[in-house]
C-alpha cells in the first residue's frame, strides 16, 4: 500500500530517531568500555617450577593470585573468590582457601568444599617456557564445579578462620 | 509591557495587573482596590521607598500585601515559593500528614549538596592521592572533619528517610489513582538515593570503601549472559581500582544528582497536580479518594450538547480537564494559606533537620580506616548497611537468586504495585491482603538488614552485636 507523503516523513523521523539511540548507545558502551591496560592482560614469569613445594599455596602479588601445588598439579589460581570478590587468603593450617566474607572454602586446587560461593576458584593457564613456570593473565579458567573433588584432601590442621562467636 | 498596559489588557492575569496598579498616582495606599474591606500598611521609611522603587519592582512584580490576595500573588509570582500551592487542606498541616518526610529528605539532599561542594575543593579523585585527601580535610582543612561528618551521617540518614517515606506512602494507600506514576517516580528517587550513596561510599579509598564497593559490585556479575560486561563497565576493569575511582566520582558528584533534581521536579510538579490524598473518613463508605466519589455523583457532561439549546451555533471557549472540574466542585472550606502556615513547618522542620545532622556530625566521626589494600580483606567485609540484608540472603541463597532475583523482583514489584493492586480503597481495613503482604516482606527485608549489620563477624559467623560489634557506617 502506498504512503502519503506525510507517513513517509513521519516514519523516517521513527526510524532516524531510533538509529540515533542506538548509534548513542553503541558510542557510550565504547566509551566506557574498560582500556585495556585497565585490565590483567601481562604474562607473568613465576620462576622454576620446582620452586613451589607439594601441598603448599604461594602467592604472587603481582598477579593478585596464587601458584599452588596440588602434589600431582600446578595451577595458577586467582586470589578473587568467585562468589562476591573479596581476596581469599591461603591458611597453612588447613591448606585450605578460606574466604572472610562469607565463608566460602575451597581445597588447595581452588575446589568448593563449603560455603555461598556457587563454583571453584577461577585459574589463569599455566605453561612452561625453557625452564620457567609462565602465567597467562589475559585469560581465565572458569573454577571448577561444585563436587569436582579432585584435589580434596582431609584438612592438614584448624582453620584459620575466626569462629566467631 | 507597561504596568499600565498590563491593566487593561484583557489576556494579562487580573489579578497581577490590578495589583500593580496599586502603586499608580492617586489609588489609596492603605487599601487594595479588589480588597477595600482590606486595610494594610505599606512600609515607610527607607524599605518602602526601596520596595517601591523601579528596581526592586523589576525582580519582585507585586507588592508586598498583607491581605489573603497579596499572599496569594506572592506565591504566584515567586519562584521558590510557587513550588507550594497557594493554599493547602488544613489536615496537610499536621505531622502525621506525611511526618514530613519527603520534606526531610528534600531538604537532606540540600545539605549533602552543600557539604559535598565544599568536600570537592579538597578531594582527587585519583588512586594516589583520594586517601590523603580525606586525611587533609580532616586535619588540615577548616570544618573538614565536621562537613564530612555531616555529609556522611546526612546521606545515611536521606537513604533511611526516603524509605520511611515510602513505607509511610503505602500505609496511606498514597499511591493509588491518580497517583499512581508519582509512586513510580518515587521509586525512581529511591533507587538514585541509594546510587549516591553507594558511589560516595568508594570515594575515601579506605578499606572500608574499597571492600564493601567490591562486594556491592560484585553482585552485578551474576546477570545472566551481561554480568562480566556489565560489571566491567560498571567499575571500568577487572576489578576496583583508578578507573571505578573516576566513574563512581562522576556518576557522584554530576549524573546522579542531575537525575534527581530532575526527577524530584517531576515529583514534586506531580504532588502538586495529583492533589493532597484526601483523608480516608472523609470519602465515604468505599474509600476511594475524593475525586472518584466526585466522578460517581457527577458524571461528566456529554461531549456533544444538543446544538439547538445555544441557537444552533456553538463555539469551543476552552477544554476542561475533567480532573479539574471535579476538584474544583470539593470543599476549599478547610484550606489555609501555605504561607506563613505550611511553609512556617517546613522552616521549623527544615531547622531541625539540620540541627540533628549537625549534631550527628559534633558527636560522631565519619570513619576513615587504612588506606585501600587489594592484598588485604578486611574481617567482616560488610556493604553498606543497606545492602547487608542482600548480603545476608547471599549467605543462604544461590547468587542468581539472592543477588539478582530478589532484589530486581522487589524493584519491579515496587514499581508495578499501584498497578497490581486496583482496589481503590485507602482504609486499612479494606485492604488486608496488601497490607500483609507488605508487612510481611517489609519484615523480612528489615530482620536479613538487622542481622547482616549487627549479627554478623569475621567469616560472616554469627556474633551477638553486644560481644563485639562490627557495625560499618
Amino acid at each position: 500500500m502506498a504512503s502519503t507523503r506525510r507517513e513517509f516523513l513521519r516514519n523516517t523521523w521513527k526510524v532516524g530517531g531510533a538509529a540515533l539511540v542506538a548509534a548513542a548507545t553503541w558510542t557510550i558502551f565504547e566509551a566506557l568500555r574498560p582500556l585495556a591496560s585497565a585490565t590483567s592482560g601481562a604474562k607473568i614469569r613465576l620462576g622454576n617450577p620446582a620452586n613451589y613445594q607439594p601441598g603448599t599455596a604461594t602467592y604472587v602479588p603481582e598477579g593478585r593470585l596464587f601458584v599452588a601445588n596440588t602434589g600431582t598439579t600446578l595451577l595458577a589460581i586467582s586470589q578473587k573468590c568467585p562468589h562476591l570478590g573479596c581476596r581469599v587468603p591461603f591458611c597453612d593450617s588447613s591448606g585450605r582457601f578460606e574466604c572472610p566474607c562469607h565463608g566460602s572454602i575451597f581445597d588447595i586446587g581452588g575446589e568448593w568444599i563449603e560455603g555461598p560461593s556457587p563454583v571453584g576458584m577461577t585459574q589463569f593457564p599455566l605453561s612452561v617456557e625453557g625452564d620457567a613456570l609462565v602465567v597467562d593473565t589475559a585469560h581465565t579458567i572458569t573454577g571448577p564445579p561444585r563436587g569436582a573433588n579432585q584435589y580434596l584432601t582431609p584438612a592438614t590442621g584448624p582453620a584459620c578462620k575466626p569462629s566467631g562467636a | 509591557m507597561s504596568e499600565h498596559e498590563s491593566e487593561t489588557n484583557p489576556t494579562s492575569s487580573g489579578l497581577v495587573g490590578r495589583a500593580v496598579a496599586l502603586d499608580e498616582p492617586g489609588q489609596d495606599p492603605s487599601r487594595d482596590p479588589l480588597e477595600p474591606a482590606v486595610a494594610y500598611e505599606p512600609r515607610s521609611g527607607v524599605v518602602g521607598k526601596v520596595e517601591r522603587s523601579a528596581a526592586w519592582r523589576s525582580m519582585f512584580r507585586h507588592p508586598k500585601l498583607d491581605t489573603p490576595r497579596g499572599r496569594a500573588l506572592q506565591g504566584f509570582s515567586n519562584f521558590f515559593l510557587h513550588v507550594y500551592p497557594v493554599k493547602v487542606p488544613a489536615r496537610v498541616l499536621r505531622l502525621r500528614y506525611s511526618f514530613r518526610l519527603g520534606f526531610i529528605s528534600t531538604m537532606l539532599f540540600g545539605i549533602l549538596t552543600a557539604t559535598g561542594i565544599y568536600l570537592m575543593f579538597f578531594y582527587t579523585p585519583a588512586v594516589g592521592s583520594a586517601y590523603a585527601g580525606m586525611q587533609t580535610i580532616r586535619t588540615g582543612v577548616g570544618f573538614g572533619q565536621l562537613v564530612r561528618n555531616v555529609h556522611r551521617w546526612s546521606a545515611h540518614l536521606m537513604v533511611l528517610v526516603v524509605f520511611l517515606h515510602m513505607v509511610r506512602v503505602f500505609y496511606a494507600g498514597a499511591y493509588k489513582k491518580p497517583r499512581e506514576f508519582n509512586w513510580v517516580i518515587g521509586v525512581v528517587l529511591l533507587l538514585v538515593t541509594l546510587g549516591l550513596s553507594f558511589t560516595g561510599y568508594l570515594l575515601p579509598w579506605d578499606q572500608l570503601s574499597y571492600w564493601a564497593v567490591t562486594v556491592g559490585t560484585n553482585l552485578v556479575h551474576y546477570v545472566p549472559v551481561l554480568g562480566s560486561t556489565l560489571q566491567n563497565l560498571l567499575i571500568g576493569g577487572d576489578q576496583i581500582g583508578q578507573p571505578t575511582l573516576l566513574r563512581f566520582y562522576a556518576l557522584h558528584v554530576a549524573v546522579l544528582p542531575l537525575t534527581l533534581v530532575l526527577v524530584l521536579m517531576v515529583h514534586i510538579w506531580r504532588v502538586r497536580k495529583d492533589g493532597f490524598a484526601v483523608e480516608r473518613s472523609a470519602v465515604g463508605a468505599s474509600g476511594a479518594f475524593a475525586e472518584e466519589a466526585t466522578e460517581v455523583a457527577n458524571p461528566a457532561v456529554p461531549a456533544t450538547a444538543p446544538a439547538e439549546l445555544y441557537g444552533g451555533r456553538t463555539r469551543v471557549l476552552g477544554v476542561v480537564d475533567r480532573e479539574s472540574v471535579t476538584a474544583e466542585e470539593r470543599s476549599v472550606d478547610d484550606t489555609v494559606f501555605s504561607w506563613p502556615h505550611l511553609i512556617v513547618r517546613h522552616v521549623v522542620v527544615a531547622l531541625a533537620t539540620a540541627t540533628v545532622v549537625l549534631a550527628l556530625g559534633v558527636m560522631f566521626a565519619a570513619p576513615l580506616r587504612g588506606l585501600a589494600n587489594p592484598n588485604l580483606t578486611p574481617e567482616p567485609a560488610k556493604a553498606p548497611w543497606y545492602f547487608a540484608g542482600l548480603q545476608e540472603l547471599l549467605s543462604h541463597f544461590d547468587p542468581l537468586v539472592a543477588g539478582i532475583l530478589v532484589p530486581m523482583g522487589a524493584v519491579l514489584t515496587l514499581v508495578l504495585l499501584p498497578y497490581i493492586d486496583r482496589n481503590p480503597s485507602t482504609i486499612a481495613r479494606h485492604r488486608k491482603v496488601a497490607i500483609v503482604v507488605f508487612s510481611g516482606l517489609l519484615l523480612i527485608a528489615v530482620v536479613l538488614t538487622v542481622i547482616g549489620t549487627f549479627f554478623r563477624g569475621p567469616g560472616w559467623e554469627f556474633i551477638a552485636p553486644w560481644t563485639h560489634s562490627y557495625i560499618e557506617l
